[in-house]
């Protein structure tokens, strides 16, 4: 088996700013459309905010960023797909969504317990000039496919690129870090090789305060979480996060 | 065999049915979606190399140390500068689309002389006259520029005024100026030696100060202990995103901060955890409790937690006496971790209402917030990248967008040690702009340029070989060899930190403030607005809920739709 690339987010360290959905979007030049709204938009990564319930001084809240978990086992929105436009990289663990196959049917959307799967309504379009800036590595988001956070799969190619260059067989880890990990400013998601045990996430993943969304499912999902607070981690598994109130992104 | 018409109808419908079974139809409605899915109008991105260059960001004060991703003369992406000393390779949520602002629809790039296109030739005609006629009085919203030193020389000659609006940190300052006799802008926040901060309001973790340096200290010293070697305490009258992330919340009813700075002050006295040393507040324990509606166990609570650990600062998020004194009680106006003095700087006139009574032409420069708007009958002369929602000035004059001009970066606001850094102009604009500066410097030949100035400035530094400069490594000032060097390190993203001022701080507090709420600043600011937003963030605003934009922001800042 090869690397099996995931995250740990400390949600004690999240405030909520929001930098990695505007450096996501920035990197894998989903476009900002007039018409998107809350139900509609693409957001690879999506920062939700959730609360005890509890209202006052005793009302306590934190941000989950949610993003597609790349579930190891049982990947439902590759068992489901009719046309394997998703599959699970072997090498890498990363779930891969191939947008020239998908035919838009959103099976996968639905399978998806997490919700971190989006439909591409429209024709990307930028103002005229702006699309100058939009970022060589990657191309643009098609209409009518169903996209996801790829982790940042265009940097692991120029990894890749660059570590052949230099005759190297594995790439620096230091040479692949998702978008959303490099723009995080209080540094609270980390990414790693959870394949391997010496690496520093890997270590994290195995943590008693690390916890996965639904684990219950059995998909094992390679975005880990990780807070000091109880009633965070009850949020995992819906039927224990009674009380808890979800302000839906 | 005769082929009649009806097994003609019959093979056709079979084959026709047969085909379904083949993979042909298929293929040829999904290359057929393929092909809608590219037409050829879809903007696509260019296929050439990236380079990335070092840059400070100049959209505010604030000086965040950039990584730009260039192809072919473009900046295709923006991300923090891990080497920068004070931003720490953060940015703010909007920094990460700031490449995209140059082509935002609402860029301004024609000059406009009340809503109808004027030309540069007319506008300089215009202020020349202006500024023959009467006094000028030139605004600035980032101080301390070479451009800013251009300003303060055109109105000295002219019998004008050159005054500044203050970033909130700055004004959350004022009140120490006349307490020290130190100007506001040459006052900081020691952050990094501090053990427990008490915040009235001031959001210290969605974007005070320079973003990165407080979160990435708050991140490595406070998040997630229960027992933190940086206690956060946030006083706020609601759950804000600071108060969510702090070690303590404490829940005060809205506009009562100085009530409660006073109330602790007498409780800090009253129960000897402090030493009394100076005036006594007026404002009882008992009577600060019920106008914030917290218990008065509760306040001596916080005033045990203030000293339960030092040094403590206490940060405020307006200018309001009352909790700055708290700083002089607790002996942290010139201690370390305290409230510090990092430079020198000559008095800056902050900018009040009574600045543009007589005023023949008010020139406002693309650094004050957008939100600015001078209440007086003469000539305005408004430079901006962006036009907003909505001005009161004449003359709306194109000024370079992101990262298109030449600037310096002086020392951001409630920064403890000085700094200088320089952004290069990394991309070309694609209509014709000019800064204030550069339109003063064609009605008036005598001022020098801020590039020969910025030159200048970099010669004194290297002069008093203090301080390092902080590149991919840190490298004393002293070690570098000529000053063509340190030039060259400044003009590719590296940064001039200085050293601790050794002057002491000296502070005298001959009566303790009133506790009333502290009235609105003359121009009305509160909150740096920006005209426009980038575009993408249309995914906190629009596409999720996870900001909900102010009633006010909305009024001057619609522009995330197109």
């Amino acid at each position: 088996m090869g690397a099996r690339y995931g995250m740990v987010i400390d949600l004690d360290r999240c405030t909520g700013c929001g930098s990695c959905m505007i450096a996501c979007a920035s990197e894998n030049n989903v476009p900002a459309l007039p018409q998107a709204s809350p139900r509609t938009g693409l957001t690879p990564v999506l920062v939700r905010k959730v609360s005890n319930g509890q209202s006052g001084a005793g009302r306590r809240e934190t941000f989950i960023p949610i993003m597609c978990m790349h579930c190891e086992h049982e990947t439902p929105c590759v068992k489901v797909c009719p046309q394997q436009a998703v599959e699970l990289d072997k090498a890498t663990g990363i779930v891969m969504q191939m947008p020239q196959r998908c035919l838009g049917c959103r099976y996968c959307m639905t399978a998806c317990p997490y919700h971190a799967r989006f439909f591409n309504w429209w024709d990307p379009a930028w103002p005229q000039g702006m699309e100058k800036s939009l970022n060589p590595g990657v191309a643009v988001r098609m209409r009518g496919v169903v996209e996801k956070c790829n982790l940042c799969h265009a940097r692991l190619h120029a990894a890749k690129e660059k570590a052949a260059a230099a005759g190297k067989r594995d790439i620096d880890s230091s040479d692949y870090v998702p978008a959303c990990v490099e723009a995080c400013p209080t540094n609270a998601i980390h990414f790693g090789n959870l394949a391997d045990p010496n690496d520093p996430v890997s270590k994290e993943a195995r943590s008693p305060q690390a916890f996965r969304l639904l684990a219950r499912l059995g998909t094992e999902p390679k975005v880990y979480y990780k807070s000091t607070e109880n009633w965070v981690r009850n949020l995992a598994e819906p039927n224990s996060a009674q009380g808890s109130e979800v302000q839906h992104g | 065999m005769k082929l009649s018409r009806r097994d003609l109808l019959v093979w056709s419908a079979g084959a026709a049915a047969g085909l379904l079974a083949t993979p042909v139809p298929w293929k040829i409605l999904d290359d057929t979606s393929i092909w809608s899915q590219n037409w050829p109008w879809i903007p696509q991105p260019a296929r050439c190399p990236v380079e990335t260059r070092q840059s400070v960001c100049t959209l505010c004060p604030k000086g965040c140390g950039l990584r730009v991703r260039m192809a072919g003369g473009w900046a295709v992406g923006v991300a923090g500068l891990n080497t920068h000393p004070l931003s720490r390779g953060a940015l703010c949520p909007l920094a990460y689309a700031a490449h995209q602002l140059n082509w935002h629809p609402q860029r301004l790039r024609v000059v406009q002389h009340r809503t109808n296109p004027s030309s540069w030739e007319q506008a300089r005609a215009a202020f020349a006259k202006a500024s023959k006629e009467g006094p000028v009085v030139i605004i600035d919203g980032y101080p301390g520029r070479a451009a800013s030193a251009l300003f303060e020389t055109y109105t000295e000659g002219r019998d004008g005024n050159y005054c500044v609006v203050p970033s909130p940190e700055i004004r959350a300052l004022t009140p120490y100026e006349s307490w020290t006799g130190v100007p506001a802008h040459c006052l900081g926040y020691d952050l990094e030696n501090t053990r427990t901060i008490v915040s009235f309001g001031a959001p210290l973790l969605d974007g005070w100060g320079t973003p990165g340096r407080f979160t990435r200290i708050w991140a490595d010293r406070a998040a997630g202990r229960s027992d933190p070697e940086l206690r956060l305490i946030q006083i706020d009258s609601s759950l804000s995103r600071t108060a969510a992330r702090a070690w303590r919340w404490v829940r005060s009813r809205e506009g009562t901060h100085a009530a409660l700075a006073s109330g602790l002050a007498r409780a800090l006295l009253e129960q000897n955890l402090v030493p009394a040393h100076g005036p006594i507040p007026a404002t009882t324990l008992a009577e600060s409790a019920v106008q914030c509606d917290i218990s008065m166990e509760a306040i001596l609570e916080l005033g045990r937690s203030l000293v339960a650990k030092s040094p403590t600062l206490v940060i405020a998020r307006d200018d309001s006496p009352a909790i700055a004194a708290l700083n002089v009680l607790l002996g942290s106006v010139g201690a370390r971790g305290g409230v510090v003095r990092h430079s020198q700087h000559s008095n800056l006139r902050s900018y009040t209402g009574s600045d543009v009574q007589n005023a023949r032409a008010v020139l406002i420069d693309s650094s004050v917030p957008w939100n600015f708007m001078p209440q007086t009958d003469a000539e305005v002369f408004r430079f901006a990248a962006w036009h907003g929602a909505s001005t009161k000035a004449d003359w709306l004059l194109p000024a370079p967008g992101f990262l298109e001009e030449l600037t310096d970066v002086p020392t951001p606001p409630a920064s403890s040690l000085a700094s200088y850094a320089v952004a290069p102009p990394l991309v070309k604009s694609a209509t014709e702009v000019h800064s204030a500066a550069q339109f003063l410097s064609s009605i008036d030949a005598r001022l020098i340029p801020t590039e020969k100035m910025i030159y200048t400035r970099c010669e004194d530094l290297f002069r008093r070989r203090a301080g390092t400069v902080h590149a991919h490594s840190a490298i004393p000032i002293s070690e570098l060899a000529s000053v063509q060097k340190l030039v060259e390190q400044l003009w590719q993203g590296a940064v001039w930190v200085g050293e601790p001022s050794p002057d002491k701080l000296r502070c005298r507090l001959q009566e303790w403030p009133s506790a009333t709420r502290s009235s609105p600043p003359d121009d009305g600011i509160t909150d740096w607005i920006p005209p426009v937003m980038p575009a993408l963030a249309s995914k906190l605003y629009v596409e999720s809920t996870l900001r909900e934009a102010a009633e006010r922001r909305k009024a001057w800042a619609p522009a995330t739709a197109w």
